[in-house]
């Protein structure tokens, strides 16, 4: 007789999941999180204390994935931990599963969610917020959490479901594509922040301000594809500034 | 109590930027203007968002890479704008923003350096659950995961521009807190005349080649009244 997990626990696990980077560290990297995410779930399953230590024990094995992909590990390892409960599995099996699952996904993670998704949603708002104010940065904020709670959940209940088949699952969202279209969108909405930003300078302080911020911004894409550091850039670009202000307004005829 | 304000802000950014959520509240163009609200200024925190979103679109934390600590960043930047702004009389003018930013914008990376510190410290919280289970306390291993949003959370609210709350403490009651707000007036009167264009924060240059840390943001002059 196969023990499942009841539904309460599953959403306490999940909720608890949301706490999977609290105590990153260069050892075990987010063992703790996985760890204190799945108890819940090895309280129902174990009754038995030793079983359920040594349960524990092997969860607190090194792990690194993406923290939103990590939902679908975190069900697939409750699914996994079912079958050991009842004796259909090896008790190392939920442990190969998170060791084979976590690279992958660790990758299909970062290329989608941190480097497509968010500076995407980062430009929008920045845009919407110039444009239209704060209700747009509100939307874009809302927008960006729906959809990354939703995928989050989606990810966890199908790893729970279909243990080994979330690979596919997941691969049927085709992310990569995605993460190229949303890296192209939030490249062109990151251009027009800039140049709605050079355009407030003119409007503000006139034609000098709006040279001197088009050759700031330029001249710092030129140094940061040059391979330069933000910060020392982002310092040479405001003692240019200062100084092509300071010519500018001696030129001018200025106070 | 506007200092601890931002010190509340900076520590919860912290807290949600890596250990909780990550629902992109803490990323600039959000916390910025959160900031601002905090701080009753909600206009200055939407005009410093977009910049620093822009300036730091690309600062993600991929695998064990550490990025510089743009919530750190961002909460001290739009907190100082937005007093100092407060301060001058003018609220947030490019100039009191750039100005704040050379000033403090690199305390995103001493926050990468202090993240890195917390992750070798928070290995002693790894080492302190091992431990748990050997002794069968399961429910106390498992929560060692909890302390770790405690040090993230005291390190980026100790960290954020705090002068007059520190000189507060090192002078006399009567002082209180004005000889510092005067001394940042006079300033005012000094600076916002000889400030034309956005981008140029005219007598920035000097003074932030003089005050090297954060904390001395402020004018040195006010400090001999206390």
């Amino acid at each position: 007789m196969a023990v499942s997990v009841p539904a309460p626990t599953l959403r306490r696990v999940f909720w608890r999941g949301l706490l999977l980077q609290a105590a990153w560290n260069r050892r075990g990297m987010q063992n703790l999180g996985f760890a204190y995410a799945i108890e819940p779930a090895l309280r129902v399953l174990y009754p038995d204390p030793a079983l359920r230590r040594e349960a524990l024990r092997r969860h607190l094995a090194t792990f690194n994935c993406h923290p939103y992909m990590a939902a679908a590990i975190v069900g697939g390892a409750i699914h996994h931990e079912e079958k050991v409960a009842a004796g259909e599995e090896p008790a190392g099996a939920p442990l190969k599963y998170k060791e084979v699952l976590q690279g992958p996904l660790a990758a299909v993670g970062d290329g989608f969610f941190w480097a497509g998704l968010r500076p995407f949603f980062g430009a929008l708002g920045a845009v919407g917020t110039l444009l239209f104010g704060w209700p747009a940065l509100l939307a874009a904020v809302v927008a960006y959490n729906a959809i990354q709670l939703w995928l989050r959940w989606t990810f966890f209940s199908a790893g729970y479901r279909s243990g080994d088949a979330v690979v596919e699952r997941i691969s049927a969202l085709s992310l990569p594509r995605w993460a190229g279209r949303l890296r192209d969108a939030g490249a062109a909405l990151a251009f027009a922040g800039a140049a709605l930003l050079a355009l407030a300078a003119r409007a503000s302080d006139g034609w000098g301000a709006l040279a001197v911020s088009l050759l700031s911004f330029g001249g710092g894409w030129w140094a940061l594809s040059r391979g330069a550091r933000l910060m020392p850039c982002a310092y040479g670009a405001m003692l240019f500034g200062a100084l092509a202000g300071t010519v500018l307004a001696r030129l001018g005829g200025g106070p | 109590m506007d200092y601890l304000i931002v010190a509340l802000v900076a520590g919860l950014a912290a807290v949600e930027r890596k250990g909780f959520l990550q629902a992109m509240l803490s990323r600039p163009v959000a916390l910025a203007p959160f900031t601002g609200l905090a701080l009753g200024d909600l206009h200055g925190g939407l005009m410093l968002g977009p910049p620093l979103e822009l300036l730091w679109l690309g600062a993600v934390n991929l695998g064990a890479a550490l990025p510089p600590q743009e919530a750190l960043g961002a909460a001290a930047i739009a907190g100082g704008a937005v007093l100092a702004g407060r301060a001058l009389g003018t609220g947030v003018t490019p100039a009191v923003a750039c100005l704040t930013l050379a000033l403090v914008g690199t305390l995103a990376t001493l926050g990468r350096t202090a993240d890195r510190a917390i992750e070798e410290w928070n290995v002693r919280l790894a080492g302190r659950a091992d431990a748990r289970v050997a002794q069968g306390e399961l429910r106390a291993a498992a929560r060692a995961n909890l302390q770790g949003l405690v040090l993230p959370f005291a390190v980026s609210s100790c960290s954020r521009p705090s002068p007059p709350r520190r000189r507060r403490c090192s002078c006399p009651p009567p002082c209180g807190g004005s000889p510092g707000r005067s001394g940042r007036s006079r300033s005012a009167g000094r600076r916002s005349p000889g400030s034309p264009p956005p981008p140029a924060p005219g007598p920035s240059g000097p003074r932030g080649a003089s005050g090297s840390s954060p904390p001395s943001w402020h004018s040195p002059s006010s400090r001999p009244a206390c």
